[in-house]
């Protein structure tokens, strides 16, 4: 039967196998095949997905065993992913967990300070819902911020002392002051953040991106994530894995922690009494012997197997050098500082992150916890400025140096913001910040985003919106397009429903942080 | 536009089922064109009223053929070419072509759908019910007349027949080596022995198959091994999984699903107790450990946790997670509107929901590893008599639960006898009655008689309305909600009056006894010196005060409040075991490094460092009485309530708590005829103008009478009197709630047998108590008297109500038998009636997918409209309907599957069969699918000789690679680190391993194991480079693969070959192939090599692990097998079932 002249649905495309394309890439899609069959009812887009991916980083250049170069190869775009011309090809997620204080930081709020210690008006806070932190205060105080603020850059962007590089990369950010989230207190803000809704169970959008776009290299994971150590004199919210857990997806596109302390990837080193040597004998045999049960039973599983345990191979080699930073140059050091040797310290995760930006992994978060602020925030703010500050620019700076800024999209964000009025006591010296959902303070720098802006205006609070919200969906929606995404396509049937990142409620690309 | 190429043969198994395959047979409406139309059709034209295009739908045959007026008739049976529908789908006019997706694109349908929809109509568009809602009813045996000496059992003739029909042909028997592997691999989750691999095959009697069947179904682990597959489904874990994710106490409830496997308790008695367990007759504590099973969900206690909404987000996951396990429908799509595609809409999900609210428990869990209700399981020695007592309890619970079925009735006979009527307590003097029922509004109305001012503003800051239900849904004062009741209550000293009403305090994580005290009734001026008089709360103490003047800070007040005896929490109604102040102690950390300097809930929540205000010296001329005893924070009603006669003395203040006097101090008695006049206002929850507020109390039928109200009429004052009101009017206009007032009322209070079961039930509670002291504690059910209701919820949000609804089951299923109340019980009983059309459908078909890898229908989790369909359903409700007659017989059908023909065939595949049928669901070969991960690791332990085969009890914690749980967790959950234990916990059956759902094993992870956040029917089965790396380096992998090599050279024999011949068999269950054994001994010839050059790195692999190694055995020797060990753990056949 003729196809409709409309269709668009890719199923109706070319048979792989007779596609005049590489013999590896064939190969690599039946192991591809083979392990959708195991995945249910995965459907279209995870195969097209991932062959896009393929096909996207690798077709151009072929297969080195391939006898004759194609003939006709397939644009990514004619299979639909990246939908259109990606702007950015990886991201790195500089995650602040926690909520760290937009008033304090980047939302200049100049007039609070002639309110010191007045209630907040009942107009402004309306009927916004208190955490169960300060639904027992009597007053909500209002806390100005104990900083002053400088403008930095051409674009004149007003920063808070206690970000003096940040305030130096001005010109590369794109400041969102209204960013806004459902959610109120941690677990739910978080979840939504990460992955587009307030419950357990969704995949997060590290895993959204490794489904759509697939990895850019052999030897590495698609999507890694790296944990800050925790500094204890700061109100450490837990993480989870559920942050960069692939819910419904295959579990195969879930975040790969790279760790700073034991092995940097579980299970990554040989045990003691284990060379290079003896593990490739020990694989030799291993592959011999799966060779002959593939041939008895036919079993294609078999033959992905075989395939999985070559790249574990390969990953035991290109971890270790993707966490040896001794051919670093000087300037490196000169550029992120002393805590970078440091492993686990932000600033040592911002420079894997640069490296793993360079190895061809596709996304990485970095999460740094203790931005709970609830009290002592002229006690606990500095420090954690002081590990994040430095790091944030060196690595924004380093990506630009490299020429690697234009195509990588660099995010800073927490899950919500905080609160103008005083948790607790508030003292000229001292003050606490509650939660605060309905505008925060997030930054993008990079591919795809307009550098050198500030978008979206809160009242003189910070308090509420005033122009331009940002909600989390929205966010996220802006994310995915940046990477060549159409979030309204990038879709997995599960539960007899399109899901998507961005949810249910209609989203949009927020058109004025595009480049 | 693409260019046109073949249409792409892989993607073609997905859909194979969906696309007719012989023109002469009629299309099946539920197989063949309601897939389409859901997929395509239903999101705009379906069962969600909101999002329906053009009055359109398509998914009930009366609306799909309904005239619509202005819009041609969509279906036209008999004449696709006069149908709408066709003319849309095949348009070539984008702005007219149907489908579209949700940005309002056209996708168009592919040919072959459209192809059917048109010979569906042409067939004159016969709609039938959904397959799955219909009860299933045992189909006849197809009649397969070739081939039926391959049939062993019923279940090959269904899937012979369906084979045939694709050109497929079953394959042979698969040989007893494989046999045996596979079948003790899923009866049990453990190899067979080489011992037992040999007797099997040596067995050459006709029954050798089914005696080996037998006796797998008789061993231990196969409970064990069921039981692993069930705390999936049931969402177990070891922590409560949010915020801090502490430890929670549970393991008894794992312990109780390996006994019901292992006795083979029928499937309807083990969903009965699993639901409802709490509710029913028991002769020992199984069904009540059972109902467990409805609170392994997540549970948080986060700081600023809202408790209105964490309640709503946990009926909801246990909603969701009982709709996937029992009902196999993905119910929580309807959360925030009617299901897009299932008949279930939005009010059917709460009314679902309502059957998990009504439980005796608080949302959040205060970070402990118990929190009510919860039962304490007696010691082995204690167990009979507990058991004894249990029954008589249980039988007793019975009798009340049965008077409860019957209430209405027995009230309608009570009123009837005229005996005993309620008594109303005197409206004289009564000036103010706040009922607080008006859900809404600007006004709160005075429904005193004649009462001056009828009613009062609310003012600015609205308070929330029917977040719970008392005696009506109730009033909540919110941050800032003013109650300002004027000159209400302008008493002096010499003017006797009374007042107070139902109260709730408020009970969240971060509302400590401290932050709640306050106001809850006052005309009391703090800015003239107090003067007034107040109902007031102070951690938990209440006091009543009239005050000519007194200092502001009342040091007099805080001393009486240090003498209270503050209550342990315990809760309103009898629950099975009411908790120490041991067991309310939250889990302190393990000790490691880093001990956590600070308190959590301190930096969550720090103190106002409020300056020293000058002390306030002004004399107290004041009647002062409090409480002796503090109230708990418990969540629960009181009514609090106090009189005062007029006599400027202490003695004539008394005070009730729910109508009984209680006993309190005179703090102070100085007040003599001084005034207490102000004019400040009467308000609830503040002192004028804005201090000491009782932040969020909830109120109900608040009273001020301008008398003293005298004991009895006290007494009578928080049911009676209500009671004696409804009663005044006919039954047939009570409401729910009324009903529920009056019923409660007549038993407890009027009803004399009811009371003495009651009292009887409390003296046995004792006896339990002491004849289970010392046991563990594991999490229950425990539903309350109350009515079990939910409210309808705007988008799923928490304080969008809508409508109340009451527990019911969806409406397109079964209904409720007449007249029974709705709650759990009736709901477990409806889950296995014969009627219900799901129950047994979902549960043959997991226990298919465990054996065969795939369900007959592959979505477990849903037999809704976009599930897949039955790949065999007329197997299917075969399967179903043996299993209900069977009596639920759990054991008799995994044995019938296991001894069908099309399990026990060859899992080699051809060509042929990959191309016709790539995911084997029409099973023309065996099953062969990649294990477990605690399978895979139990085998390597079993392997090495390694593995402890006790039954039961808490969770373990085995080898961890460090910094796994350190590194996400905060820093005073008590698993923050991980304390990995020694000995014999190192090699226990990995379903006891301590499951901490923020950071699961990462072995376990590694293979597909599901986090447990959320119910889990099936699990995905990837292949990943990290799988590789966890069973070759893993430190327990490696010990393992050391223990096999150290065994096989013990007992295998001298010669390399019979070490390698004895490996084979314990993994593979035969002897290597020789191809095989080839590479095994090459191998084996380079590791000894290299060993003996490197006795370093020999000692060095051979130390791996805590478990002592055979010093005679020289280290090089060892290692180099450790080697090979290694390779045989790690090959695909090793790994597959």
């Amino acid at each position: 039967m003729k196809q409709h002249p409309l269709c668009t649905d890719c199923e109706q495309a070319p048979n792989v196998m007779e596609l005049p394309i590489p013999a590896g890439l064939k190969r690599e899609w039946a192991a591809i095949e083979t392990r959708r069959r195991f995945l249910g009812r995965s459907g279209k887009v995870l195969g097209w997905a991932a062959l896009a991916s393929l096909l996207g980083e690798r077709g151009a250049s072929g297969d080195a065993q391939s006898p004759s170069p194609p003939s006709r190869p397939l644009s990514p775009q004619a299979l639909r992913l990246p939908m259109f011309a990606p702007k950015a090809k990886r991201a790195i997620y500089l995650f602040m967990s926690g909520g760290p204080p937009q008033m304090d930081l980047l939302d200049y709020k100049p007039n609070l300070a002639a309110l010191y210690n007045q209630d907040i008006p009942d107009s402004v806070r309306g009927t916004q819902q208190l955490t169960g932190m300060t639904a027992g205060q009597t007053h909500f105080p209002i806390a100005p911020s104990h900083w002053s603020f400088k403008r930095y850059g051409k674009s004149g962007t007003w920063v808070s002392d206690l970000l003096p590089y940040t305030g130096q990369m001005a010109d590369d950010l794109t400041i969102i002051k209204t960013t806004n989230t459902d959610a109120i207190n941690h677990e739910p803000a978080i979840m939504l953040m990460n992955t587009g809704n307030m419950n357990a169970g969704k995949p997060c959008l590290g895993s959204w991106l490794s489904y759509g776009l697939g990895s850019m290299n052999d030897n590495l994971p698609t999507f890694m994530v790296l944990q800050t150590k925790v500094n204890d004199k700061e109100n450490n919210q837990p993480v989870s894995s559920r942050l960069w857990s692939s819910g419904y997806l295959s579990s195969e596109y879930a975040g790969v922690g790279l760790r700073s302390g034991g092995d940097p990837v579980l299970y990554l080193s040989d045990p003691d009494g284990v060379d290079r040597e003896v593990r490739r004998k020990m694989l030799d045999a291993v592959e011999a012997i799966n060779r002959q049960t593939l041939a008895e039973l036919g079993d294609p599983e078999t033959n992905a197997r075989i395939a999985q345990y070559e790249m574990a191979y390969r990953m035991q080699a290109s971890v270790p050098e993707l966490v040896d930073l001794s051919k670093e140059p000087q300037s490196t050091w000169d550029l992120y500082g002393p805590d970078a040797k440091e492993p686990g310290t932000f600033a040592y995760n911002c420079l894997l992150a640069r490296r793993m930006a360079e190895r061809g992994v596709r996304f990485t978060q970095v999460y740094k916890r203790g931005w709970d602020v609830h009290g002592n925030v002229t006690g606990v703010l500095p420090i954690l400025c002081q590990e994040t500050d430095r790091a944030s620019y060196a690595l924004v700076t380093d990506l630009k140096r490299r020429g690697l800024l234009d195509d990588t999209l660099v995010i800073w964000a927490g899950e919500f913001g905080r609160t103008v009025y005083s948790q607790g006591g508030l003292t000229h010296d001292n003050y606490g910040r509650d939660h605060h959902p309905r505008c925060f303070t997030t930054w993008m720098a990079g591919g795809g985003v307009r550098p050198g802006i500030t978008y979206g205006e809160t009242d003189e609070y910070s308090y509420n919106v005033v122009k331009d919200p940002v909600p989390v969906r929205d966010f996220n929606a802006t994310i995915l397009h940046c990477l060549g995404i159409d979030h309204n396509k990038l879709t997995y049937n599960f539960q007899g429903l399109d899901q998507k990142l961005t949810g249910t409620t209609p989203a949009s690309v927020v058109q004025g942080l595009l480049a | 536009m693409l260019p046109m190429v073949p249409v792409l043969l892989l993607a073609a198994g997905c859909h194979d089922r969906h696309t007719p395959t012989a023109s002469t047979k009629r299309l099946d409406f539920n197989q063949d064109v309601q897939p389409i139309l859901a997929s395509h059709c239903f999101a705009c034209h379906g069962p969600d009223p909101e999002m329906r295009k053009a009055g359109l739908r398509l998914d009930l045959a009366e609306w799909a053929m309904k005239k619509r007026p202005g819009h041609p008739d969509a279906i036209v049976p008999g004449h696709p070419e006069q149908s709408e529908l066709i003319k849309r789908i095949e348009s070539r006019d984008p702005h007219y072509l149907m489908p579209r997706n949700a940005q309002g694109e056209a996708k168009p349908m592919k040919p072959e759908e459209i192809a059917v929809l048109k010979e569906w109509i042409r067939e004159g568009a016969v709609y039938r019910p959904h397959w799955a809602f219909e009860k299933p009813v045992r189909p006849a045996l197809p009649s397969v007349a070739a081939n039926n000496s391959w049939i062993k059992t019923p279940i090959d003739a269904f899937i012979l027949a369906r084979m045939q029909k694709e050109g497929l042909h079953p394959s042979p028997e698969a040989d007893k080596e494989t046999l045996i592997r596979r079948v003790t691999l899923d009866l049990t989750g453990l190899l067979p022995t080489p011992a037992e691999v040999k007797a099997f095959k040596n067995d050459q009697s006709p029954q050798a198959y089914e005696h080996l069947v037998d006796n797998l179904l008789a061993r231990p682990s196969f409970g064990e091994q069921r039981a692993r597959y069930w705390l999936d489904y049931a969402r177990y874990a070891d922590t409560y999984g949010l915020h801090f994710d502490n430890s929670r106490d549970i393991w008894p409830y794992r312990d109780y699903l390996i006994r019901s496997f292992n006795n083979n308790k029928p499937f309807d008695q083990f969903a009965m107790e699993q639901i409802a367990g709490d509710m029913m007759p028991a002769k020992n504590l199984d069904p009540l450990i059972g109902s467990g099973y409805v609170r392994l969900g997540v549970s948080s206690n986060e700081g600023g946790t809202i408790p209105e909404e964490l309640r709503v987000n946990i009926a909801r996951e246990r909603t969701e997670a009982f709709g996937a396990t029992f009902m196999g429908l993905t119910v929580g799509c309807a959360v925030c509107h009617d299901h897009k595609y299932d008949p279930t809409t939005q009010k059917d999900f709460y009314s679902l929901s309502a059957f998990f609210n009504n439980i005796d428990e608080r949302p959040f869990n205060g970070d402990r590893p118990v929190w009510t209700p919860v039962v304490r399981i007696p010691k082995a020695q204690n167990q009979e008599a507990y058991d004894v007592v249990f029954a008589k309890r249980s039988e007793i619970a019975a009798q009340l639960r049965t008077m409860r079925a019957q209430e209405r009735g027995l009230v309608q006979q009570w009123l009837t006898s005229g005996q005993d009527r309620p008594q109303p307590v005197a409206a004289d003097k009564l000036v103010l009655r706040l009922r607080l029922d008006e859900g809404g509004g600007e006004l709160l109305n005075n429904t005193a008689p004649h009462a001056t001012p009828a009613s009062f503003p609310i003012g600015k800051s609205k308070p929330a309305w029917g977040e719970t239900t008392w005696l009506w849904p109730d009033f909540r004062m919110d941050t800032g909600t003013r109650i300002l009741l004027g000159q209400m209550g302008d008493y002096d000293w010499n003017q006797s009056f009374s007042s107070g009403g139902w109260m709730m305090l408020r009970s969240a994580p971060n509302y400590t006894v401290e932050n709640t005290s306050g106001a809850l009734i006052s005309k009391m001026d703090t800015t003239q010196h107090n003067r007034g008089w107040d109902l007031s709360i102070e951690k938990g103490i209440v006091s009543v005060e009239l005050v000519n003047e007194a200092p502001k800070e009342d040091d007099l007040k805080k001393a009486a409040v240090k003498k209270g005896k503050q209550k342990d929490e315990t809760f309103h109604y009898p629950t099975p075991t009411d908790l120490t102040a041991k067991d309310l102690a939250p889990n302190k950390p393990p000790e490691k490094k880093q001990p956590a300097k600070k308190d959590a809930k301190k930096a969550d929540k720090p103190k106002p460092k409020a300056p020293e205000a000058a002390r306030d010296t002004t004399p107290r001329v004041a009647i002062v009485v409090s409480t002796v005893d503090a109230l708990p924070l418990d969540g629960a009603w009181r009514h609090v309530f106090f009189t005062y006669d007029g006599s400027g003395k202490a003695s004539g203040v008394k005070i009730y708590i729910d109508g009984a006097p209680v006993a309190t101090h005179v703090v102070s008695d100085t007040l003599g005829h001084a005034t207490i006049r102000t004019q400040a206002p009467m308000q609830l929850g503040w002192r004028w103008p804005d201090a000491a507020p009782a932040r969020d109390t909830r109120y109900q039928d608040l009273r001020l009478y301008g008398r003293s109200l005298t004991a009895d009429e006290a007494k009578r004052l928080p049911f009676e009197d209500y009671v004696a009101e409804v009663t005044a009017t006919p039954t047939s206009e009570w409401s729910d709630d009324q009903w529920h007032a009056v019923s409660q009322f007549y038993l407890n209070s009027v009803n004399r047998m009811y009371r003495a079961d009651q009292d009887q039930i409390a003296e046995l509670n004792v006896r339990l108590d002491q004849l289970s002291e010392g046991g563990d504690l594991t999490l229950v059910a425990w539903e309350k008297p109350s009515l079990a209701y939910a409210d309808v919820l705007t988008r799923g949000v928490y304080t969008a109500r809508t409508e109340r609804v009451e527990a019911n089951t969806p409406h397109f299923l079964p209904p409720l038998p007449a007249g029974a109340p709705h709650d759990r019980l009736a709901l477990a009983r409806w889950v296995v009636s014969p009627d219900n059309p799901l129950t047994a459908r979902v549960t043959v078909n997991r226990m298919w997918y465990e054996l065969f890898g795939t369900g007959i229908v592959e979505t477990t989790e849903d037999f809704g409209i976009m599930g897949d369909r039955p790949s065999h359903p007329e197997l299917l409700d075969w399967l179903a309907v043996e299993f209900r007659e069977s009596g639920w017989n759990i054991k008799h059908m995994y044995k019938l599957m296991v001894m069908s023909a099309a399990y026990r065939q060859s899992a080699r595949s051809t060509p042929d069969q990959l191309a016709k049928d790539p995911k084997n669901l029409l099973l023309s070969h065996g099953p062969r699918f990649r294990m477990d991960a605690e399978m895979l690791r139990d085998i390597a332990l079993q392997a090495g000789g390694l593995l402890v085969d006790k039954i039961g009890g808490p969770s373990v914690k085995p080898y961890q690679p460090p910094n796994v749980w350190e590194q996400v967790s905060y820093p005073t959950s008590d698993t923050v680190n991980y304390v990995q234990q020694h000995g014999d916990a190192l090699y226990r059956r990995s379903m006891y391993t301590y499951w901490k759902r923020m950071a699961i094993m990462p072995d376990m992870d590694a293979f597909d194991a599901p986090m447990r956040d959320v119910v889990c029917t099936r699990r995905q089965r990837t292949d990943t480079p990290l799988q590789a790396l966890v069973t070759m380096n893993d430190e327990q992998w490696v010990e393992a693969a050391r223990a096999l090599a150290q065994r096989v050279i013990i007992d295998g024999g001298r010669q390399p070959e019979q070490r390698i011949d004895l490996m084979s068999e314990i993994l593979l269950s035969h002897d290597p192939r020789p191809q095989m054994a080839e590479v095994l001994e090459g191998s084996l010839a380079q590791m000894e090599k290299h060993y003996e050059a490197d006795p370093k790195a020999a000692r060095a692999l051979v130390s791996v692990g805590e478990k002592k190694r055979d010093a005679s055995i020289p280290a090089p020797e060892l290692a180099a097998w450790t080697m090979v060990a290694s390779e045989m753990l790690n090959l695909d056949e090793t790994v597959t079932k």
